[in-house]
């Protein structure tokens, strides 16, 4: 039963990409955005079914593995293809085919009238298989094989506007990016198959303490692993594609580069977490690079002119945060701030989208303004994201956040260094967050706004696209209530069989003590943020230049990977590439006509020279047996 | 009463033979290529009676008198052609008809 | 044994060479009927009798007549070029016949050694004419009769090819 369910939330997906794709022209452009949405919501009926069966078992016994058949089997290695389910993997399924339903039924709304939106719909849906596949996997190589199909659809969304040559150049990035945390893993992955001759996880993590007497070994496979998640999830320093990757669709960023993909780094170190604790320097250096990302990430986001990229960069910033909880051990706070984030970050994304739309594709926050009263609805809803995510009670974000802050708190020296980080974190993220909402809808309306809502009648965006964002608004109020601090915690209970936390696990006492601090920091980063972005103040905001090139990394990657890579190509261009292989084609052509023309020499219509040649033939073939006798 | 050992017979047999070959290859007047040609028929044939002495069987005795036959045969075709031709006043050089060229 | 050995190779050989060598054809075709006579004392000398009597009669008899009366019908014209031709006929053809040589010396040495040195014995009745005749209407009937045929298509085709020209001259088939 769980099984079934389970093939059937992962195939369902796959089975509206195929039936999109061979559809073709025929296929109405409606019925493609239906197709990739039913399957979706299919595909979170099937996870919920799983969820209901799998509580029926016992604590101990949530977990189900369903083999389809044998991939790879060799003497000394067998992989098969075959799902997992169990808590863990069932609460990304969640995640992923409910938020995903809700963002591509927004999807028929925004994406209406695009030229391609069959493409569209075929590559969303494949995204969605490709993230389910990841998930419910049960070895490391099905898992590989998701990460990567994850990274390709990520590249095919990107780059969606084919016309647009900064989109392509953003899909490149991503892509190149992504292979190289690719090569890390795949890196990590052979190690293991060399001394686990396995790569199942029940296999591999039954050799976990075995694997972690040998240090080398241990901290080269994590160190693998990490790197992949860092570049899937965008941490430094491998985050320099996130923000490109918002010349995408707004539903594509709200999916894949908010809610899903970037947070499969986090899936794979709480999944991996028994080699992690094996090596425990790699893990705090998770935890440590989830932090400088968070800070760098918030401050980076305080001069962003661009709407999509300032809630960019606060994704990338939150995801540090689920760094930092994983890295200290605290494997269910850091799923549960990972859940709570898809929901308002997707909220905060799509009602972006319904903003950008309105505004017929204007992206900029410095020609917005005073949208308040003209969008209050979206208006609400873009509260309720940003209330959730600097953590105001009783929204999802507080009980999440807070949940992480005091783990780290409770954790020795180092804990506190990440706490005074997580803390400082706070207040950015209140800074950012609130100068959007100050910049997009207070003070008087901008030219822009008068004539995009002089355009409009009614509404303030179709209902497709409204209706998932209330749905969104909804969960983020009271997605939090499933784990409230010392009261009742029925999801870190659930999560315990797989991810049972690692290290000092902090009093009731002690958090909510943390809420308060965390609050006070909020109240008080909005005050400053009101003080300097409203429309009330009077001197513009000063923005050092620093942040504005995002801290030289796109610069540094440049001038050391880039260029160095184009002098080479261009090198081998004209020192190899056009003599040997250009000129090797002419000169097989002219070596085919000399050929011929020697042949044609020998046809001269003699009788006698005919005879020659076979008397030569003759004379060859006998000197050769002789020779080979 | 047999002299040398029939290895010398063998080398003169193919001496004879490849100076037919020669003569096939090199002369241009069809009937001293025909002479040639019979040459090379005879070497042979000096070849199979040396080795029928050797081993003492008649069969290359044999051989060689079908061969003699058929040397026959095909002289008398070829005077025949050779006769033809001068009857149309073609002239007798072999390198004149090449149109085996196309 | 050896004297007459001898001399019968050399004529064989210096006639060979003479067929092929020289310029008038009346003379290479008398050179080609005095190697078939060298041959013959060959023949003698492996005791294939009959063979030298059919060598003799039949070849150096009647196919030698054959070719002198073409050769005195058409002529012995001097006029005609000696070789000729495409520039490596002439070098390749003495090339490839000298490896063929060479090739078959160099055979014939490699086995000299062991089976060529001696010869069966055989019985006063080898070569002589019932003994052959015997073996080919018995083992090699087949190979008598398709003689008999060949011979047979031969005259046929040589009647035809003669006879050319008084179809020309009636002008249809009679």
């Amino acid at each position: 039963m769980i099984a079934a369910a389970a093939w059937v939330c992962l195939l369902s997906p796959l089975a509206a990409v195929l039936a999109i794709a061979l559809g073709g022209n025929r296929l109405p452009r409606r019925t493609a955005g239906y197709l990739a949405t039913g399957s979706t919501a299919v595909s979170f009926v099937a996870a919920v079914a799983a969820l209901i069966a799998t509580l029926g078992h016992t604590a101990s016994h949530r977990q189900t593995v369903s083999t389809a058949f044998g991939l790879i089997e060799t003497n000394a290695f067998k992989i098969n293809l075959n799902l997992l389910v169990d808590p863990l993997s069932l609460v990304m399924m969640l995640v992923v085919s409910g938020v995903g339903s809700l963002i591509i039924a927004y999807s028929i709304g925004y994406m209406k009238g695009e030229d391609e939106e069959r493409r569209y719909f075929a590559y969303i849906a494949f995204f969605v298989f490709s993230m389910l596949l990841l998930v419910e996997s049960a070895n490391f190589f099905l898992l590989l094989v998701g990460w990567g199909l994850v990274g390709l659809s990520s590249y095919l969304l990107i780059g969606f506007w084919q016309e647009r040559p900064s989109a392509i150049a953003a899909a490149k990035k991503a892509f190149i990016i992504n292979a190289v945390g690719d090569s890390a893993m795949a890196l990590a992955l052979f190690l293991l198959i060399q001394h686990t001759h396995t790569l199942d996880f029940g296999g591999v993590f039954n050799q976990a303490a075995a694997l972690g007497a040998n240090t080398w070994l241990i901290n080269l496979v994590a160190a693998g692993l990490l790197v992949g998640a860092l570049a899937k999830s965008a941490q430094i320093p491998l985050h320099t594609w996130l923000p490109d990757a918002m010349e995408g669709p707004t539903p594509v960023s709200a999916l894949i580069h908010a809610a899903t993909m970037v947070t499969a780094g986090v899936y794979l170190i709480v999944r991996t977490h028994p080699l992690f604790e094996q090596a425990p320097h790699v893990q705090q250096t998770a935890a440590g690079l989830g932090a400088a990302t968070l800070l760098a990430a918030g401050a980076i986001a305080l001069v962003q002119t661009d709407i999509k990229r300032v809630i960019a960069y606060s994704t990338m910033s939150q995801i540090g945060y689920m760094f930092l909880a994983a890295g200290i051990g605290a494997y269910s706070a850091a799923m549960f701030h990972l859940v709570t984030h898809a929901f308002f970050k997707a909220l905060l994304f799509l009602a972006a989208g319904v903003i950008i739309h309105a505004l017929g594709g204007e992206q900029d926050m410095r020609k917005m303004g005073g949208l308040r009263k003209r969008m209050p609805r979206t208006y609400i809803a873009m509260l309720i994201g940003t209330g959730a995510l600097v953590g105001i009670p009783p929204l999802a974000g507080f009980f999440s956040k807070d949940a992480i802050l005091a783990t780290a708190v409770s954790g020795g020296a180092y804990g506190k260094v990440l706490f005074a980080a997580g803390i400082a974190g706070v207040l950015l993220t209140a800074l950012y967050s609130f100068r959007l909402i100050f910049l997009v809808f207070s003070g008087e309306e901008s030219e822009l706004v008068r004539k995009s809502m002089a355009k409009h009648r009614g509404g303030e965006g179709p209902r497709w696209m409204m209706v998932p964002v209330a749905t969104l608004a909804l969960l983020a109020v009271v997605g939090g209530w499933i784990q409230i601090a010392g009261l009742w915690h029925p999801f870190s209970s659930f999560l315990d069989a797989v991810a049972p936390a690692f290290g000092a696990e902090p009093s009731a006492a002690r958090e909510w003590l943390l809420s308060a601090v965390s609050l006070g920091v909020v109240l008080g980063g909005l005050w400053i943020a009101w003080a300097i972005y409203s429309a009330h103040s009077q001197k513009a905001p000063r923005t050092p230049a620093v942040l504005v090139e995002k801290l030289y990394f796109d610069r540094a990657y440049d001038l050391a990977f880039y260029r160095p890579a184009v002098w080479l190509a261009q090198r081998l261009g004209s020192w190899f590439e056009r003599p040997v292989i250009e000129r090797s084609g002419d000169e097989i052509g002219l070596g085919a006509l000399i050929g011929g023309r020697f042949s044609a020499a020998i046809q001269n219509g003699l009788a006698r020279s005919y005879v020659l040649l076979v008397a030569a033939g003759v004379s060859v073939i006998v000197l050769l047996f002789l020779v080979l006798r | 009463m047999l002299g040398p050992a029939i290895a010398w017979y063998l080398v003169v047999g193919g001496a004879i033979f490849a100076i037919g070959a020669a003569g096939v290859m090199l002369r241009r007047n069809p009937l001293i290529m025909l002479l040639s040609l019979e040459l090379m028929l005879n070497g042979a044939n000096l070849v199979l009676i040396a080795f029928a002495r050797r081993h003492g069987s008649l069969d290359g005795q044999v051989f060689a008198l079908a061969v003699m036959a058929v040397a026959a045969a095909e002289v008398v075709v070829g005077l025949g052609l050779v006769v033809a031709m001068a009857r149309r006043k073609i002239e007798l050089d072999v390198d004149l008809l090449s149109r085996l060229r196309k | 044994m050896w004297i007459v050995w001898f001399a019968a190779a050399g004529a064989c050989v210096g006639s060979a060479v003479a067929v092929v060598a020289l310029r008038n054809a009346l003379f290479s075709a008398l050179a080609l009927i005095g190697n078939l006579i060298s041959l013959a004392v060959f023949y003698l000398l492996l005791s294939a009798e009959f063979a030298a009597a059919a060598q003799v009669l039949i070849y150096a008899g009647a196919v030698m007549v054959m070719f002198l009366f073409v050769i005195a019908y058409v002529g012995w014209d001097l006029d005609i070029a000696w070789t000729g031709g495409p520039s490596w006929q002439t070098l390749g053809g003495v090339v490839a016949a000298a490896a063929l040589l060479a090739e078959l010396v160099v055979v014939i040495v490699l086995g000299a050694a062991n089976d060529l040195r001696h010869a069966n014995h055989v019985s006063v009745n080898f070569g002589d004419p019932a003994s052959i005749g015997r073996i080919f209407l018995s083992n090699h009937l087949l190979a008598f009769e398709v003689i008999s045929i060949v011979l047979l298509v031969a005259a046929i085709g040589g009647v035809i090819l003669g006879t050319q020209r008084r179809r020309e001259r009636t002008g249809g088939i009679r």
